[in-house]
């Protein structure tokens, strides 16, 4: 097309304008900055033309037509801003308001109690009338104010809806909604997710999940992603209301998984009161889950942050200086063998604060007894989990594959940012295959779910692995499906080029993990596809490279590595021969007894107190009855400059948005004073630009701190991990005395050894841990109610569990998740359950 | 309705989200209402959400979403039947059964509803229950026949 063909010649309000051809009058408008009122209309949703604010004068057309709906064309003479435009408008405005409750909008003394709450006499002080949380950044009373509205001409009809309370994250108070639809349409357009729809007709439209069904058993994600584009207080998030307007935005990374998305913090008076999506094409293109929407704030103000060092002292906690507090540690370190120490420290960490963590332990203290948990949340599976590390591939092959194969996988509420470019996937005609044993929310909407028994996945990933290396005959396990099914999904996946295989934490824990991956690695193979193993942790692959594990070095190189090890030498200007004895965090106790435990971001082990002296380095107290000797207060995400990596290895900065409470200082900082005051040389950062610039001499990829190229790359990892024997019970129960198969996980929702459930009320609702979840009919059938304590028994181990009714697990299966990443010995494990009397 | 049921008048269709509506007009056909099951099997046909087919039902008003009475009872509140009455007769079966227009007795024998012209004005008020239609409809008379058909 030619230059010219591209834009049209408009005249808006008698000045003429070159606009791209295709845009609507609203958006020719708004480039000139020329304002029309609108309220249904938004940027990222399809025009809709429902509430009619829009209207403008276009001659030669009847009647006023929509500008958010109407596109320009050659020579059209457009008025904005009639007498008669305007006064349609205003009548529109009033209708709109006479079904909508307007203390906010119409008070006589609405200017001077803006001013000085002249007003309030018998109203709190902190709402006043003005209650609405969305007053003083609602569209409507934006709208209202230009408009220039004094007074509502028509009957007032208040519908009197119940608010509704019931679901976590935000609350709903249809009484202010005007059926703009962006609601709607977010759910429905961008996010997929279908949940919100206009029901009823008329005076009884209203929005909603089928019947009078909560959100919460509508299929919601909780993205907040309605909440954030509603032009009234409709939609409110419960822990923000009242927090009015953000003052500053700053742009940073989540820190709950390792999909790292790009989120915009709000922040008001040195807090950090939300989280929104940011515009960012590259990973999470504008969309967030539950955990980065809603979560950070509760999670970060907690009252409970740690503010202060201090020190156990005879048998009480006292508050002691940093200065105190660093001599403490320094000499009770300074005491320690190099295999009298051990250092846990979280993969929710920044890589700069990982790298200074294993220096630590390396140069400091001359020791390669450094871990992270992380390695449990893999368990035997973890080499597995690596190879599959190794072969990964952008996020965004999934936005142009021929077919998706998604193994134990559930995007509702963690990662459902890769649920909406899996919707949009099938949308555009890809084949999505599902692997899962229990109904999730790609089960719908997915082109097969094929559901195994837990931990059956391996034998149809076999089958697959066969069919696509050309053995056509091999028969297909036992499912749902029927083998033609499954054949015919096979010959799919073979003749497609550009498979990608998508691994989600629901396949990770069973005790043929390590097989399973293994298999799946070899489907990949025949296929030529790329994986996306979706990492729990959000720095898991930071911790990887920096090399925080006994068995790693720096750079993802095995610690028996003589060259690397002399390379680290030079660099670190330091004689270091760290010994390798098998001590990690699964087993503390290998080796000599400790005499230190250091933890960063990290639980306490339950039980007895692992070491005589433990240092505890987090940013709330610990949940477990064992005081620490020495607490020490670190500053969150929100609160420290830094990167994370993500899964895709994206090196991603995270900045520091607000200042840590009271005296809390970073991790990398706490450890440097420590070093120093330790008399070792190496540590004298002074801040995290000197550390990352380090770290680049070492590991490629970290080359520029304040533009991170964020490229997405697979890893190298020479480095094998020591994996104790898995399956320690290896006797078969037998079916008929252990009806139930019970199939254990560890949660992934943790925040620095926090689960967000425990500290993010919301949190709390959405992930039931510690519970046990079982098939309604079969809970029945034992006599069981929601909520009662159920005894469940094996071979090896007996627990009490409260039950929940889970619908989506089939018979026979009851799934529950651990906050202790305690052995269950083998899973999933066959049990019997039983209604506990105690 | 039972599970091959279903699978008879979905075998008709070939799982596109046009069929909606005449699926549902076919399900209400044979059930007298959706119900709660139906639209989880019409979701998973046509793999889209129940929340959208409820949301798409209940634009129109012909579908039901309760199991309908044993019994339908329709005054008609049509112009006709009006002037003549028929508000009276509506405001009886009202009373008598202690439920409104739209609803159904607790023991779902009775369902009471409202016709708006039942096409024979002239004898009106008109009142249908069942199939069959009862001429010049006096309240005391209605009275009568219901408690004969309790
Ligand atoms: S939604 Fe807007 S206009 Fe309505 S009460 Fe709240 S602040 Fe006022
Ligand atoms: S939170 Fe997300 S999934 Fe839930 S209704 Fe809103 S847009 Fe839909
Ligand atoms: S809830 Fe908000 S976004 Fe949804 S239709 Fe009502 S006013 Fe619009
Ligand atoms: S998908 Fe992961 S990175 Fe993205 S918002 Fe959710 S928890 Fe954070
Ligand atoms: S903004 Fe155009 S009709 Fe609502
Ligand atoms: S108005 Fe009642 S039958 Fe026509």
């Amino acid at each position: 097309m030619r230059e010219k063909d591209a834009t049209v010649t408009v005249i808006i309000d008698n000045q003429s304008y070159r606009v791209p051809r295709g845009y609507t009058i609203l958006q020719a408008a708004e480039r000139f900055d020329i304002y029309i009122p609108t309220l249904c209309s938004h940027k990222d949703l399809s025009p809709f033309g429902g509430c009619r604010l829009c209207i403008v004068e276009v001659e030669g057309m009847r009647n006023f037509p929509t500008a958010c709906t109407t596109p320009v064309e050659e020579g059209m003479i457009i008025r904005t801003h009639t007498a008669q435009v305007q006064s349609v408008r205003k009548e529109i405005l009033q209708l709109f308001l006479s079904e909508h409750t307007s203390s906010c909008l119409i008070c006589d003394e609405r200017e001077e109690c803006k001013r000085y709450l002249g007003t309030i006499r018998k109203a709190g002080v902190t709402t006043g009338c003005r209650y609405c949380p969305k007053d003083g950044q609602c569209e409507l009373q934006e709208v209202v104010e230009k408009l220039g509205i004094q007074e509502i001409e028509y009957p007032i009809y208040y519908r009197n809806l119940r608010v509704e309370k019931e679901d976590p994250f935000y609350d709903r108070d249809y009484n202010l909604c005007i059926l703009c639809g962006r609601c709607v349409r977010m759910c429905q357009e961008v996010r997929l997710a279908n949940v919100l729809a206009f029901k009823q007709r008329g005076r009884n439209t209203i929005v909603g999940p089928a019947y009078a069904r909560t959100h919460l058993e509508s299929g919601c994600e909780f993205c907040g992603a309605c909440v954030s584009v509603c032009p009234t207080g409709t939609l409110y998030e419960k822990a923000r209301k009242w927090e009015g307007v953000a003052q500053l935005e700053q742009v940073t990374t989540c820190s709950f998984c390792g999909v790292g998305c790009q989120i915009s913090l709000q922040i008001k008076a040195d807090r950090v009161i939300g989280g929104l999506p940011a515009e960012d094409p590259l990973v999470n293109n504008g969309q967030l889950c539950v955990k980065g929407r809603f979560c950070i704030p509760e999670l970060v103000n907690g009252p409970w942050r740690l503010r202060h060092p201090f020190k156990k002292f005879n048998g009480l906690e006292v508050d002691i200086s940093w200065e105190d507090a660093i001599t403490l540690a320094a000499e009770q370190l300074s005491r320690c063998a190099p295999d009298e120490f051990g250092l846990l420290i979280s993969s929710n960490c920044t890589t700069e604060d990982l790298y200074i963590a294993q220096k630590f332990a390396r140069v400091a203290m001359g020791s390669n007894q450094v871990d992270s948990p992380a390695r449990l949340f893999y368990g035997p599976a973890l080499n597995a989990y690596l190879a599959l590390l190794e072969k990964s591939v952008p996020l965004a092959e999934v936005r142009e594959a021929p077919a998706i194969l998604c193994v134990g996988l559930d995007t509702r509420y963690g990662r459902s940012v890769v649920g909406v470019e899996l919707r949009r996937a099938m949308h555009r005609g890809a084949r999505v295959i599902t692997i899962h044993p229990r109904e999730h929310n790609l089960a719908l909407t997915a082109h097969a779910w094929i559901q195994p028994p837990p931990g059956g996945e391996g034998e149809i990933l076999q089958f697959f692995a066969r069919f696509t290396a050309g053995e056509e005959s091999a028969s297909p396990p036992e499912t749902n499906l029927s083998s033609e099914t499954l054949r015919q999904l096979a010959r799919e996946l073979k003749q497609a080029s550009g498979v990608v295989i998508l691994v989600g934490s629901e396949v990770l824990h069973y005790s043929a993990s390590p097989q399973i991956l293994a298999v799946l690695h070899r489907l990949a193979e025949n296929l030529g596809a790329g994986v996306l193993p979706l990492p729990a942790q959000n720095n898991f692959v930071g911790s990887l490279l920096m090399g925080t594990y006994p068995e790693l070095l720096p750079g993802g190189f095995s610690s028996a590595n003589e060259k690397r090890l002399k390379e680290l030498e030079k660099v670190w200007q330091t004689e270091f021969r760290p010994l390798t004895n098998g001590w990690n965090s699964g087993n503390l106790s290998a080796g000599k007894p400790l005499k230190v435990l250091y933890l960063i971001g990290e639980a306490l082990p339950s039980g007895e107190p692992p070491a005589e002296f433990l240092i505890f380095q987090n940013i709330y107290p610990p949940d477990s009855p064992i005081r620490p000797d020495l607490t020490l207060p670190a500053a969150a995400f929100t609160e420290a400059d830094g990167t994370f990596v993500n899964g895709e290895g994206r090196v991603q900065r995270v900045h520091r948005a607000v200042n840590p409470p009271g005296e809390a200082l970073p991790d990398w900082e706490i450890l440097c004073r420590i070093a120093r005051k330790m008399g070792v040389r190496g540590f004298d950062f002074s801040d995290v630009r000197e550390i990352h610039r380090e770290i680049a001499a070492l590991v490629d990829g970290f080359q520029d701190f304040d533009q991170p190229p964020r490229q997405a790359r697979s890893l190298t990892i020479e480095g094998k991990f020591q994996i104790a024997a898995s399956g320690s019970f290896e006797a078969k129960p037998d079916g008929k005395k252990y009806p139930y198969l019970l199939n254990a996980a560890p949660l992934e929702h943790v925040y620095r050894g926090f689960p967000l459930s425990s500290r993010v009320e919301g949190a709390r609702v959405i992930f039931a841990d510690e519970v046990l979840h079982m098939n309604p009919r079969d809970a029945r059938r034992a006599r069981l109610q929601e909520g009662d304590p159920v005894e469940v028994t094996s071979q090896y181990f007996r627990k009490v569990w409260p039950v929940k009714f889970s619908p989506e697990l089939n018979r026979g299966i009851v799934q529950v998740t651990v906050l202790q990443n305690e052995l269950i010995g083998l899973n999933p494990i066959p049990v019997i359950i039983r209604k506990s009397h105690v | 309705m039972k599970s091959h049921e279903y699978d008879k008048i979905f075998s008709k269709f070939t799982g596109v989200e046009g069929d909606l509506i005449p699926l549902l007009i076919q399900i209400q056909e044979r059930d007298g209402y959706i119900s709660p099951e139906a639209i989880r099997r019409v979701a998973r046909f046509l793999k889209i959400s129940e929340n959208q087919i409820y949301g798409v039902a209940t634009f129109y008003p012909k579908f039901r979403f309760e199991e309908p009475g044993k019994k339908t009872i329709k005054v008609c509140m049509g112009t006709a039947c009006h002037v003549r009455g028929g508000k009276f007769l509506a405001e009886a079966v009202g009373w008598h059964f202690g439920i409104s227009i739209g609803q159904k007795t607790p023991d779902n024998r009775l369902d009471f509803q409202r016709a708006t012209c039942l096409g024979c004005c002239t004898l009106g008020p008109v009142v249908q229950i069942d199939e069959k239609i009862h001429p010049r409809m006096m309240v005391t008379q209605l009275m009568q026949m219901l408690r004969e058909h309790e």
